[in-house]
């Protein structure tokens, strides 16, 4: 198991360097750069702070020297938000991404997949379908319409729940319905399809001969091989709620990391950019490898060598 | 300055309003910057209620500032801070008359080029360590040395003397025309004799900064509140990065006894309509951008509107240096073509006046706003389709025909789309033209425009400081603002005349011909003078903003 980690983690390592590479060529391929200024801001002061910020160099100088800064936990100053830096925007955006993103997550297992059984046990009948219904709108409405929809009615017309911000108990609710809403339905609706293929497997057929309960046919022989896809796509779907959703935070005013995902390029702020996105995919990466080292242990079939 | 030019004249720079250079340190009533809309609601007046309950209050911003540090940035988001957390040595007052700030008087030598400044007695920092005449001397050396990088360095290079020479090396700090006589008595020594320097000097470019908190801290010394020294009203206690900025009245400020306002939190929510939420379920106290769709309901209401003139102007690029643009009569045919009242109403469904010229009204002199009376170049309020095609006709495209297929771009936001789809319609059916319209973001757009790699293109221009020397540039050849690449000798030279006239009335003189020269040229594509609107809950009184949209909370009170 150590060796099939070490493995991944290398793997990781070089997948890691070419999302570096990558971002870096296309974002300077890009027209436009982090200076581009309205106020008809002198060349001269243009130079000082391509000067100042090292833009100056040729790209293989600045590609390594920001690789160097990496490797000490660097990712440099903002270009655009004067006496900033990159690593402020992260430790100050990604908890606040993940507070949200974690009581998500909690929200969307906890209603999920207990959904998902339910309407896989009570299959073709009305429960079935009203949930399936439910959850076919879910996956269809995106997350900013059902924003403005609980906004509007819960804060507007009924004046029950905060509009904006993440400071209390109250003001979670909204932006985690709206948040959560498309993965629960997703996953819900993969729950429900997994077990029922589970549910007329042969194994399933032999507990119920044995003379066992549905409950303990369901919980301790189905569940455990329904739950592989659901637990698939549950790592990038966990990365992708914890750090955060542009979408979301805007509309609901949440300082998180998603504005800097989104702003830093069309700002042209580089090293935010290149920050914002490395956090993520380290994010991403370690997510997937725990779904892997998940797998195995919920599934004896699934070894570390394969 | 942040994103969209459209925006940022909701937003704005330095205003001023003052006038002759007379030496004396009386506030000088400018103009009521004639309003360009009929219901201002202005609260300026100092509210006498007295104050009840907590002098507390959240304003909504919706754009986040490139920075705070008064001496680099010259992104207008920044204003809110800036303006309520420092003061230079002139400052504005309620009724948007120029007044001394740090400075309680000044004097200007009789050949108008040097000013001395006479500070307030006990001026201090808002950690409370004494302020002298050496922290603007300080200040200005520090916008002047490249590495600072100041984004606003031509509006000290231009007027000061020696500033060009210290900023490239080859003068030194005692050549440099900024001196401390004593603690309290500061000399400045302008390049030429200029009327508007006072103007100029109301820019953040020249507010103070805390030499020990720049030194000890470097470009962090913005971050956080704990080493974020300033010297006007307000002080900041807390900062969130993309969250909230918390002001708390400044004990040390010099008139602290008349601010009453405890705190002042400014939270940025970039969604419009979350803050109109907010705002209408009663979370916030105020937002600064209000959703074009909901202003004529919110008037209708009584929702707390607040209309101010506005120094700026709504207008579209035409490139001048590429056929068929670089013809007048092409210009006057597409400028003829436009029907800004329709857009006004129907399409941006704001208060504004339609625009016939670059130069926005609002800066008088003796009491008369130069603008008065001044040609409306043949453009009227709605478009006038025989005269625009007969413009056309003579320039050789009768009925358009042979007329190349017209580009018209823009940047990314939704009003500007919905503006640029109502005229793209306006000059194809009026000049019988084909036009293709295209976006980019900002950043694209704008280096196009800059490149000159456009023919019409969506901008506009607010005031950094409220004389007409702050529109004029734009069409001055070869200056980095000038991206319509419009050249005319004759322009030129009256813009240099203005610059070393030390005398107002005449300066107001060539500024309007100047303007007229350029704008019977046809230089731009003007569409609508703007007014700046936010809203402001009744139980808040004592707030003003001026010409250049700047918002003064210092004489806030809550009731």
């Amino acid at each position: 198991m150590v060796k099939f980690i070490l493995k991944r983690l290398g793997m990781m390592l070089i997948a890691m360097f070419m999302i570096i590479l990558f971002t870096f060529i296309i974002m300077h391929a890009v027209p436009g750069g982090p200076f581009t200024n309205t106020k008809g801001v002198p060349e001269e002061v243009i130079a000082a702070m391509e000067e100042k910020f090292g833009l100056d160099q040729p790209y293989y100088v600045q590609f390594f020297s920001y690789l160097k800064g990496i490797l000490h936990g660097d990712f440099g100053p903002s270009y655009k938000y004067t006496g900033q830096t990159v690593n402020e925007f992260i430790s100050s955006g990604a908890p606040v991404s993940a507070r949200l993103g974690g009581v998500t997550v909690i929200f969307v297992l906890i209603a999920a997949i207990p959904m998902g059984i339910w309407a896989a046990l009570k299959n073709g009948k009305w429960q079935d379908m009203l949930l399936m219904a439910l959850a076919t709108i879910g996956v269809t409405i995106p997350s900013f319409v059902i924003a403005s929809l609980l906004i509007y009615a819960f804060s507007y017309k009924l004046n029950w729940l905060p509009t904006y911000g993440l400071d209390s108990w109250q003001s979670y609710i909204l932006p985690v319905v709206a948040l959560g809403g498309y993965s629960i339905s997703y996953l819900a609706r993969l729950m429900r399809s997994s077990l029922l293929e589970v549910m007329g497997q042969d194994y399933i057929r032999t507990a119920r001969a044995k003379g066992l309960t549905e409950f303990a046919v369901v919980t301790r022989h189905a569940l455990r091989n329904a739950l592989i896809p659901v637990i698939t796509v549950l790592g990038p779907t966990i990365a992708g709620l914890l750090t955060g959703s542009f979408v979301v935070e805007k509309i609901f005013a949440i300082p998180g990391l998603g504005y800097y995902f989104v702003n830093s390029v069309s700002q042209r702020d580089y090293t935010t950019i290149m920050g914002v996105t490395i956090f993520y995919a380290a994010f991403l990466m370690a997510m997937v490898l725990l779904v892997d080292v998940f797998y195995c242990m919920i599934d004896p079939r699934i070894k570390f060598e394969s | 300055m942040k994103k969209k030019a459209l925006s940022a004249l909701l937003a704005g720079a330095l205003a001023v309003s003052l006038l002759s250079a007379c030496s004396s340190n009386e506030p000088q009533n400018i103009s009521d910057v004639s309003a360009s809309t009929a219901d201002d609601t202005s609260t300026a007046a100092t509210a006498e209620a007295a104050p009840a309950g907590a002098q507390e209050m959240t304003f909504v911003l919706n754009n986040i500032p490139d920075g705070l540090d008064p001496g680099v940035t010259n992104n207008s988001f920044a204003q809110y801070v800036l303006i309520n957390c420092f003061e230079g040595l002139v400052t504005y007052d309620e009724s948007g008359s120029l007044v001394g700030g740090c400075a309680e008087s000044w004097d200007i030598s009789d050949d108008g080029l040097v000013y001395t400044f006479h500070l307030r007695d006990g001026l201090k920092w808002s950690d409370g360590t004494p302020f002298t005449a050496n922290d603007f001397v300080y200040s200005i050396q520090r916008v002047l040395t490249p590495s600072t990088a100041a984004q606003y360095v031509s509006m000290v290079t231009g007027y000061i003397k020696n500033a060009q020479e210290f900023y490239d090396g080859t003068a030194t700090a005692d050549d440099l025309g900024v001196k401390a006589i004593d603690d309290q008595t500061l000399e400045i020594t302008l390049i030429q004799p200029t009327s508007y320097f006072i103007d100029v000097l109301s820019m953040w470019v020249y507010d103070p900064v805390q030499q020990a908190t720049v030194e000890a801290n470097g470009d962090a010394w913005t971050s956080s509140p704990e080493t974020y020294v300033c010297n006007g009203p307000f002080k900041v206690t807390g900062m969130s990065l993309n969250e909230n900025v918390i002001l708390e009245k400044n004990e040390n400020y010099w008139d602290a006894e008349n601010v009453t306002l405890d705190k002042l939190t400014f939270r940025y929510i970039l969604d419009n309509s979350t803050a109109l939420t907010a705002y209408e379920s009663g979370e916030v106290d105020g937002i600064i951008s209000i959703p074009s769709s909901d202003y004529a309901r919110l008037k209708a209401e009584k929702a707390g509107v607040q209309v101010y003139p506005s120094y700026g102007t709504v207008y579209y690029n035409i490139n001048c240096s590429v056929a068929p643009y670089d013809n007048p009569l092409v210009r006057k045919a597409l400028c003829l073509a436009i029907d800004r009242q329709s857009l006004i109403d129907n399409v941006v469904q704001v208060d504004a006046e339609p625009a016939y010229s670059f130069l926005a009204p609002g800066y008088s002199v003796d009491g008369k706003d130069i603008t008065e009376g001044r040609s409306n170049y043949g453009l009227s309020a709605t478009a006038d389709v025989e005269a625009a095609q007969a413009a056309l006709a003579e320039a050789g495209y009768p009925n358009g025909e042979g007329f190349p297929t017209l580009q018209l771009s823009y940047y990314q936001d939704d009003t500007v789309k919905k503006i640029v789809e109502a005229m793209a319609e306006m000059l194809k059916n009026n000049l019988n033209i084909n036009v293709e319209v295209s976006s980019n973001d900002w950043a694209i757009f704008y280096e196009d425009v800059q490149q000159g790699n456009y023919e019409v293109a969506a901008m506009g221009w607010s005031a950094d400081y409220l004389n007409p020397m702050s529109f004029l540039p734009l069409f001055k050849t070869g200056d980095s603002s000038n991206n319509s690449f419009y050249s005319n000798p004759e322009y030129d030279a009256l813009v240099e005349q203005v610059m070393s006239e030390s005398d107002t009335a005449k300066a107001a003189e060539l500024t309007m011909q100047a303007a007229d020269l350029a704008s019977k040229d046809y230089c731009c594509l003007p569409l609508y003078y703007k007014s700046n609107s936010f809203l402001m809950h009744d139980n808040i009184s004592g707030y003003y903003m001026t010409a250049s949209s700047n918002l003064y909370f210092k004489h806030v009170v809550v009731s």
